[in-house]
């Protein structure tokens, strides 16, 4: 039997968002004749891939019962970075040790002194926010040639976004399901959301090390999505992550994720993101102001992340 | 020793070492007309962090303040509710603070839902709706009453430091004397315990959510009053400040050693800090970066503490 | 036969308790090896710090001669060393090929599902279990669950298997399943240690047991040497300290009836009555309900049936606070989690209970009269005003006791009365608990010290397979008596 809800998988309810885009689609392409061009479909796939990106790296810390509120800010970090007048070779290895550094903070807080995930990446989103408007109070500055020759042509058709998009996705799959690493995430999310925090230790799991690799991993894959936007935008701009971090997470949930850990997928994630592209694209193709389009997007959190059900009160 | 130490609020520390600096480097600062000027400019805050207090207290959040604040400010500035008086203007902010923060608390306390998640949206979605009625300009001007009442002073002391005061002093003999304030140390120190003894948990912490509402929507006027304008941006940096001055002020999730005095003087210390910050050359990232390295560092030692026992 | 594990002179403390002393014990390869004792004696404890969950204070393993150290779970493992624990240890969300080789996954481009699958499969089968590898564990019955455990310990090639009660949830026929691959293991050479409490299972199936008491070694027997009686005298038989106050002499009206209650899905349904001037005991083995029992009573846990009356009442949907305002109070197992506030001082820990039935908006009364006469009677050592965190064990306990007392409640539940309570203070809360029933209340309590239930109270239920095996006067019960009636009472409804 098809299982819907997704009880008696891993993967979390991922159909019924699925569903969700699917229908989504089907409206924009009857109601609106620009939506089912294949210009628009391309531009809904480069729009989306920043959040795609985004969400996978969130979707490993959330598979562990954490949460990053600090993917936003290094967004905006990385493209500040990027348009600093150095060569590229300097620079694109620098955001991402800068982007590790930033995650491991994050996971060494959140596993040594057992600070809440939610406390530490706060802190961190601000204090981020803070460096980042030191290098770049208002957007400017040229992000290297090279950066942007990456996201903006294509091939055969197909824009490069997408093409990046799949090997993302490709890398996140081979960790997810094709390395240890990724059933050992899955794992220790189990025990944490049974309450039974020593299980995956008692298995011989180095649990601490897997989840303090989650944080770090996730702040990378927040700074690529900072690289692929500096591409877009041509430069830095201290606010482009601005509430990315609240979309990436509603993105996770929406895909059927559990916050509480142990339960979620890569597609169900992806499927997510997709749905939230596509609802800003039909509000954009429907003239809707961008005030009410975060105004939804906070609804929709609500929503998605109201729906699952925890045993903890509180933060 | 040390131990004892540790359990004073750092507000204390930092306030007293801020007053040593300013009066070594600039002494005229200490004056109390210009020290109430720069203290009146936190009020908002002040009141702001009453209600933050009160949900950390019971291991809950609200980062929605600044919502609140902005809706109330949208409310007052745009003439919606052109010739309305003093009065229902004031009963507008804080029965949409009280809206916001049942909601909140409903949320929290009944669905069990992760309350950084609600109370962000919930700001999120009051900042859009606020920002698509004005479309994106700053409203209109604050009727002038608000300015009059803002600029009124006791002596030295401004009248919104003294309703801060005030509201202060409520809240700790209310947190201090009442049935509820004992629910609320109750549900801070053990949910489990709390419930075992057959304290009401899941309304402990819907009223606190609905006070932090109300407060907020003091805050609000407050806020409103000492901008005098309409504004699109306004406020929505100050829940984050508030958690902040109370974690500085020795509240921590489910910790109340700092009662309601601790996190009062954290604000304070904000206040000077702007000040010296100011004075430095220290500009608004600096204010983000600090703010963070304060939550941080203080959930760090809280950790490292509760590790030790 | 060699000895595969020797563990010399091992010793372990947790806190202020030491739950094991200069323990001596030797496991033989191709032999079954029962550890046998009290709740509490220090057997999981043992096992534990062989599969390197613990690390002992003291003591040396040597295993096949060679000293080991076991520093972590996955130490043990690698060396041999594989363990089914008492409790469930499966990740539910993970299948149960991916629980079986967790940690150590083969590899063949990535994870080889496949061969994990395989291998699971015919792992299974060698147990006589048909289930799909692919099946994730949150979806097997508890039994089930409890063989995938077990196939999980005997996979590979372990030296030593630890079996913790594995027959815990299996019923008849699954016994026998299992007791089956313990005899091939044996024959294979495999050292493996049982630890039971089911007689019958000891004598079919091992050929040593060692008994352990308090924490340290008593004796070790070849089973063929000793009879059921014998072991269970070993297992007790301690010298009984005067600490109890004498029994009450009267009892009054009827305070709680319990009728029919199911405590789970598949649990037998249970009647129990309590009535004033009385103190009763819930006995029985650890974990087989006892707390369920209290929990549902107290409204902490909804039964699956029957019903619950307070003096002839029945109490429609009990919650916590409905209970409370019947009279009930509740002391739990864990004081300092579930029971006190630490940081707060002694007053407010024992004003709670009044408190919590006040109006939230009422003026919170200091009840400072009440909290000195409670302090005083209960001899508490301590300023009012100090934090309840900085009190010794016993003395915390006597405030979470004294919070019930101010509130005066008239029924009290008491989980581990004594737990980390010195002596001295074990017998003023024994003085304090039959005072209180003298005065017209009753008491429920649960411990696993089985002579401390038999010392304290006038009558007592066995508890075993979540529902009451037996009822006997404290008087006329002994340790031994108890044990029997849970141990050789059947093996309960069938899971």
């Amino acid at each position: 039997m098809f299982d819907l809800m997704g009880r008696n998988s891993r993967q979390g309810m991922w159909a019924m968002p699925l569903g969700v885009a699917v229908v989504i689609g089907a409206v924009l392409s009857f109601g609106t004749a620009q939506f089912a061009t294949a210009e628009n479909l391309w531009n809904l796939v480069t729009q989306a891939m920043p959040l795609v990106i985004t969400a996978i790296g969130q979707m490993l810390v959330v598979l562990v019962g954490g949460l990053d509120l600090s993917v936003g800010s290094v967004i905006s970090f990385t493209t500040a970075i990027l348009a600093l007048d150095a060569p590229a070779w300097v620079l694109i290895p620098a955001v991402f040790v800068l982007a590790a550094g930033i995650g491991f903070i994050n996971g060494f807080v959140v596993t040594r002194f057992r600070v809440h995930p939610i406390i530490v990446t706060l802190s961190t989103q601000y204090i981020v926010l803070g460096v980042t408007r030191i290098l770049r109070p208002t957007s400017g500055g040229t992000v290297p040639e090279v950066v942007i020759a990456a996201v903006s042509g294509s091939l055969w058709g197909v824009p490069f976004a997408a093409l990046w998009g799949l090997a993302v996705i490709a890398l996140a799959w081979v960790l997810l399901y094709r390395a240890r690493y990724g059933l050992h995430l899955f794992a220790i999310g189990g025990g944490i959301a049974s309450g039974q925090t020593e299980a995956a230790r008692n298995f011989g799991l180095k649990d601490r090390r897997t989840v303090l690799l989650a944080y770090v991993a996730c702040s990378c894959f927040a700074a690529l999505a900072g690289v692929f936007l500096a591409g877009r935008i041509v430069s830095g701009d201290p606010n482009v992550g601005l509430l990315v971090e609240l979309d990436s997470i509603t993105a996770v949930a929406l895909g059927g994720t559990q916050l509480a850990g142990g339960i979620g997928s890569l597609h169900g994630t992806v499927i997510g993101a997709f749905v939230l592209a596509l609802l800003a694209n039909g509000m954009n193709l429907a003239n809707v102001s961008p005030f009410v389009q975060t105004a939804v997007k906070g609804v929709i959190l609500m929503a998605v992340v109201g729906l699952q059900s925890r045993k903890k009160m509180g933060l | 020793m040390l131990n004892k130490a540790l359990r004073v609020p750092p507000a204390y520390y930092v306030f007293a070492i801020l007053v040593l600096v300013l009066a070594v480097l600039r002494p005229k600062m200490l004056d109390p007309h210009v020290l109430g000027i720069f203290i009146r400019q936190v009020a908002p805050l002040g009141i702001l962090t009453l209600g933050q207090l009160l949900v950390i207290r019971v291991k809950s959040i609200d980062l929605s303040g600044g919502g609140v604040i902005l809706a109330v400010n949208y409310a007052i500035s745009s003439g919606s509710f052109p010739g309305a008086s003093l009065g229902f203007q004031v009963a507008l902010a804080l029965g949409l603070g009280l809206a916001v923060g049942l909601f909140n608390g409903v949320m929290v306390a009944k669905r069990r839902v992760s309350a950084v998640i609600v109370t962000l949206a919930v700001s999120i979605i009051l900042v859009g709706a606020v920002q698509y009625l004005a479309s994106g300009k700053p409203p209109g001007n604050v009727p002038e009453v608000f300015g009059a009442l803002y600029n009124t002073s006791f002596g030295v002391i401004p009248a919104p430091v003294a309703l801060w005061g005030l509201l202060t002093l409520i809240l700790a003999v209310f947190l201090g004397r009442s049935v509820y304030g004992r629910f609320v140390a109750a549900v801070g120190e053990s949910t489990t315990a709390a419930q075992f003894s057959g304290v009401p948990v899941e309304r402990t912490v819907i009223a606190a959510h609905a006070l932090a509402g109300v407060i907020a929507g003091v805050a609000a006027l407050v806020q409103t009053a000492s901008i005098a304008v309409g504004s699109v941006r306004v406020g929505l940096d100050l829940p984050i400040l508030a958690v902040a001055a109370t974690i500085l002020g020795g509240v921590a999730f489910g910790r109340g050693e700092g009662g309601v005095w601790g996190p009062f003087f954290g604000v304070l210390s904000f206040a000077l800090l702007f000040v010296v910050m100011t004075m430095l050359g220290v500009g608004e990232p600096g204010k983000l970066i600090f703010q963070g390295l304060i939550i941080l560092s203080a959930a760090i030692l809280y950790g490292l503490r509760s590790s030790n026992t | 036969m060699p000895d595969r594990v020797t563990m010399t002179d091992i010793s372990k403390r947790f806190g202020a308790n030491a739950a094991l002393t200069s323990v001596s014990v030797a496991f033989q390869a191709g032999s079954v090896h029962a550890l046998m004792g009290e709740n509490g004696a220090g057997k999981s404890t043992l096992m534990k710090i062989l599969a390197g969950v613990h690390r002992p204070d003291q003591g040396e393993i040597l295993l096949d001669g060679v000293k080991i150290t076991p520093a972590a779970p996955r130490d043990a493992l690698d060396a041999g060393i594989s363990t089914v624990f008492q409790e469930h240890s499966l990740l539910p969300n993970l299948t149960i090929a991916e629980n079986m080789f967790l940690g150590r996954e083969p590899m063949r481009h990535g994870i080889d599902h496949r061969r994990m699958e395989a291998e699971t499969a015919a792992a299974l089968a060698e147990l006589g279990l048909r289930l799909d590898p692919r099946r994730l564990v949150s979806t097997l019955s508890i039994a089930e669950r409890q063989f995938v455990e077990i196939a999980h310990g005997i996979k590979g090639n372990a030296k030593v298997l630890i079996l913790d009660e594995p027959t815990a949830a299996l019923n008849a026929a699954d016994v026998e399943i299992l007791n089956r691959n313990i005899r091939r293991l044996r024959d294979k050479g495999v050292a493996i240690i049982y630890i039971s409490h089911r007689m019958e299972e000891i004598f079919a199936l091992c050929d040593r047991v060692t008994v352990l008491k308090d924490g340290q070694w008593i004796a070790t027997h070849d089973t063929a040497d000793i009879t059921p009686d014998r072991l269970i005298a070993l297992m007790v038989g301690r010298p009984l300290q005067d600490l109890f106050p004498p029994r009450g002499q009267t009892t009054g009206a009827e305070i709680l009836r319990l009728t029919d209650l199911r405590l789970t899905a598949r649990s037998r349904p249970l009647s129990l009555t309590l009535n004033r001037g009385e103190i009763v005991a819930l006995a029985g083995l650890e974990g087989q309900g006892q707390q369920l029992l209290a929990r549902s009573l107290i409204g902490a846990h909804l039964p699956h049936g029957g019903t619950v009356a307070i003096n002839g009442k029945v109490i429609p949907a009990p919650s916590i606070r409905s209970m409370q305002r019947e009279g009930l109070g509740f002391v739990p197992e864990d004081r300092k989690e579930e029971g006190l506030f630490l940081g707060l001082s002694i007053a407010q820990n024992i004003t709670m209970g009044l408190h919590a039935r006040a109006r939230d908006l009422a003026p919170a009364r200091s009840y400072k009269a009440v909290v000195a006469r409670i302090m005083a009677a209960m001899k508490v050592k301590g300023r009012a005003g100090a934090p309840v965190a900085s009190l010794s064990g016993g003395n915390q306990q006597k405030v979470l006791l004294g919070r019930y007392l101010a509130a005066e409640v008239q029924l009290l539940v008491i989980e581990e009365p004594t737990r980390g309570v010195d002596v001295g203070a074990k017998s003023e809360i024994y003085a304090l608990l039959r005072d209180f029933a003298a005065k017209g209340g009753a008491v429920l309590v649960l411990s696993r010290e089985t002579l401390e239930l038999i010392g304290l109270s006038d009558r007592i239920y066995v508890v075993h397979d979540a529902t009451i095996m037996a009822e006997m006067q404290a008087d006329q019960a002994s340790e031994h008596k108890i044990l029997e009636a849970a141990l050789q009472g059947g093996r309960g409804a069938d899971v």
